[in-house]
């Protein structure tokens, strides 16, 4: 009986192992849990007064609550539209977006994501032109340039920035006389000085390739001087030009103030190092705000933005993520409306202060001061997050390419000029300045 | 394997219940054609044309599987992936496999405590692809994680790596865990085979002086061919299918510096590119797929036909 029951449990496993292992040999091309578009009861456009429900798709799961406040906002103003918030794990978003447009039945609202791979939803025909939506013009060029389609049309309602900087522990500062360094040797000189009284100065992981990259784009502004970044969108320079080499070479040059075994370290861990006072200095973006105050509610935050070597500073800016409106939602017109209240001043204000981030349209005011900071600083000293506004195309992108040649360096295995070299053969590949 | 002698006594159905029996596999048969042929077709397909994002553009031929083989850096990203794969695979056959065959023999020579072994080293297999994934990844944790504390604390502090973010241990670290994982399984195959063996052959070549290795090599192992067949062409899918465990531990980057790309990663990578916000390249990514749809469906038909042949029959 025993060994009867042995071999049928054996034969189920292998059965079940037989079934798993012919699932997964397809590919993945099986669909995905899509919008519900078109689950109302009412058809047709501009629906007057019957009842309409959209649904919106967002990466935020963390920022449900925020979100079922700020629609509530606008139910309560048009009460014929409702809308369902539907977040998605971040990481799976963009595939579940494409699968469910692509079946046609994607959500009346979406999250876009910024710049090339938003945009490419826009060329692919899938979401409506915003430039009659007012309120729009409320926005900087510069801001809108995140989700405007080659056609020159702007695509997405934004929503906040984000920024990168060091932020830094301002009690180990004070407590060994140190400042907020003014040039990269005071930032040298100041590493130094916490190394030497053992306390790790610069909260780093080599893990995870996209941190290579953000602390590139924090690092590398202040190596550039004035007029790199127009000369290398006009492909009068490249990549491998000593502007950018210097901000690669400065990224080892910083190797000796990362904490132990740095190359095996993640986001989680950095954070952790930097919450817990163990480190005193920590490269990361205003999305970590929260993150690090939650950590550790006592911890004395700061953050200064990069010195550059002319006595100026700069603050990595770019645009994270905006709305828009599926082409075939059967409710453009209410689908529209909600982003004319995002458009609003009402909205951003709500927003920056729900969500504790730098609203993309200028001069709205939070209560924390730090965030106040920093919308400040992406008025007054902004530099663009160039490897995600402008080289994050190409497959693998540039952007991937920069992190993974990153890592190289990192393990020692690449120098800093095989990274931009490695960087510039792959923007040849696509970016059309440099082809000429 | 042992019970289809019960089947063959049992009694021959007659009537209307004869054929209604071929209708039980259907369902089966409608959920495996919608979800497994199905796509299959459809990536060799999607493989066959251009495509600019999500929109299919004119049809390309054989374009996406000749950029796949032929322009960098995706020629050297499938070959470096291809042989992280047959890494995954012959380290499993000898670790995983070889752990496991000892341990059944041990188990099937019924050792003290055998019951409890065969539970205890089936257990890991009891727990989820990404818990054990999240629980090594916290174990080897280069800082803060018990194995490198331990080595420390036995005075083998210089061993103590960044195992996950080293490009040199990191695969070999994920493969391992595999194996832990994988054993208790192979272990119950190779044990149901050994089980299998009947008595009165055994006992015939111990009084034809079979002893030792001798009765292992000559004896046991032929006659365990079809599980060793069975858990060979299992762990070559296994190992050329990767991709779990990697993504619970290392995400779909294959990092650090390409060092635990597998075929299946750099598919998903390909294909979707969610993590990295790029283009999304589905004809690559399908031709990928379509590769390593007929690398495993070939190797495991023709390997199987191989063994089969030469396996022992009793």
């Amino acid at each position: 009986m025993r060994k009867f029951r042995f071999h049928a449990v054996a034969s189920v496993l292998l059965t079940a192992a037989l079934a798993l292992a012919g699932c997964s040999g397809g590919g993945g091309e099986t669909a995905s849990p899509s919008g519900d578009a078109g689950k109302s009861p009412s058809g047709g456009q501009g629906g007057g007064e019957q009842q309409v429900t959209l649904s919106m798709h967002s990466w935020r799961v963390e920022d449900t609550e925020g979100y079922k406040k700020l629609i509530a906002a606008f139910e309560a103003k048009n009460p014929n539209i409702k809308i369902e918030f539907k977040p998605f794990k971040a990481t799976e978003y963009n595939t579940i977006l494409s699968t469910a447009l692509q079946s046609d039945s994607g959500p009346d609202l979406l999250q876009l994501r910024p710049y090339a791979p938003g945009i490419s939803l826009a060329t692919a025909g899938y979401l409506e032109p915003l430039d009659n939506v007012p309120g729009i013009q409320n926005f900087p060029k510069n801001v809108t340039a995140a989700s405007t389609g080659k056609d020159g049309k702007v695509y997405g309602m934004p929503l906040s920035l984000s920024t990168t900087q060091f932020y830094y522990n301002k009690k180990i500062f004070e407590e060994n006389g140190l400042k907020e360094p003014k040039s990269w040797d005071e930032l040298i000189a100041t590493a130094k000085a916490l190394k030497e009284k053992g306390i790790v100065p610069i909260s780093f992981g080599a893990k995870e390739g996209w941190l290579l990259s953000l602390s590139n784009g924090v690092i590398a502004p202040a190596s550039f001087g004035d007029g790199y970044v127009e000369k290398l969108l006009k492909g009068e320079s490249d990549l491998k030009s000593p502007e950018y080499l210097k901000s690669v070479q400065r990224m080892q040059e910083l190797i000796p103030y990362f904490p132990e075994n740095y190359v095996g370290l993640d986001q989680n861990d950095m954070r952790t190092l930097f919450a817990t006072e163990k480190a005193a200095m920590y490269i990361n973006g205003s999305f970590e705000l929260e993150g690090i105050r939650k950590l550790n509610p006592n911890l004395q935050l700061d953050f200064f933005p990069m010195p550059t070597d002319d006595g100026k500073q700069v603050i990595t800016t770019w645009v994270d993520g905006s709305y828009a409106v599926n082409a075939k939602s059967k409710h453009k017109q209410e689908a529209l409306k909600f982003l004319e209240f995002m458009a609003t001043k009402e909205f951003a204000e709500t927003f920056a202060k729900q969500f504790h981030s730098i609203s993309a349209m200028p001069g709205v005011k939070t209560d924390d001061p730090l965030v106040d900071k920093m919308a400040e600083l992406s008025q007054s000293s902004s530099v663009p997050y160039l490897m995600v506004i402008h080289f994050a195309q190409g497959n693998p992108t540039t952007k991937q390419v920069l992190e993974n040649s990153l890592q190289g360096m990192y393990l020692g295995k690449l120098t800093p000029e095989q990274v931009v070299e490695e960087v510039q053969k792959s923007a040849a590949t696509w970016f059309e300045p440099f082809k000429k | 394997m042992g019970n289809i002698a019960a089947d063959r006594q049992g009694i021959r159905p007659k009537g209307r219940a004869s054929w209604l029996i071929h209708l039980f596999p259907l369902p089966a048969l409608v959920i495996y054609t919608l979800f497994v042929i199905y796509p299959i077709f459809s990536a060799f397909t999607y493989s066959l044309y251009e495509w600019e994002g999500l929109k299919r553009g004119v049809f390309a031929g054989w374009k996406n599987f000749a950029t796949l083989f032929t322009v960098e850096p995706f020629q050297e990203m499938f070959w470096n992936s291809f042989g992280h794969n047959l890494l995954y695979f012959v380290v499993e056959m000898v670790v995983q496999n070889g752990t496991a065959f000892g341990l059944a023999f041990l188990i099937y020579r019924k050792i003290r405590g055998a019951g409890f072994l065969k539970m205890a080293y089936f257990m890991p297999r009891l727990l989820s692809v990404i818990v054990v994934g999240i629980l090594w990844k916290l174990i080897l944790h280069p800082n803060f994680g018990p194995l490198n504390t331990l080595l420390t604390k036995i005075g083998l502090g210089e061993w103590a790596k960044p195992w996950l973010g080293d490009p040199d241990t990191a695969l070999l670290a994920i493969i391992l865990v595999n194996c832990w994982f994988g054993a208790g399984f192979a272990m119950l195959i190779f044990l149901a085979g050994l089980q299998s063996i009947p008595e009165e052959l055994i006992e015939a070549a111990r009084l034809d002086g079979a002893r030792g290795l001798g009765m292992l090599w000559k004896i046991i192992l032929p006659l365990c061919m079809p599980s060793i067949t069975i858990m060979t062409i299992f762990t070559f899918i296994q190992a050329f299918e990767a991709f779990e465990l990697v993504y619970a531990m290392q995400g779909s980057m294959g990092e650090p510096f390409h060092s635990t790309d597998t075929l299946a990663v750099y598919f998903y990578r390909l294909a979707f590119s969610s993590a990295g916000g790029g283009d999304v390249a589905i004809g690559l990514g399908s031709a990928l797929a379509v590769v390593l749809f007929v690398i495993v469906a070939s190797v495991s038909a023709v390997s199987l036909r191989l063994m089969l042949k030469r396996e022992v029959r009793h």
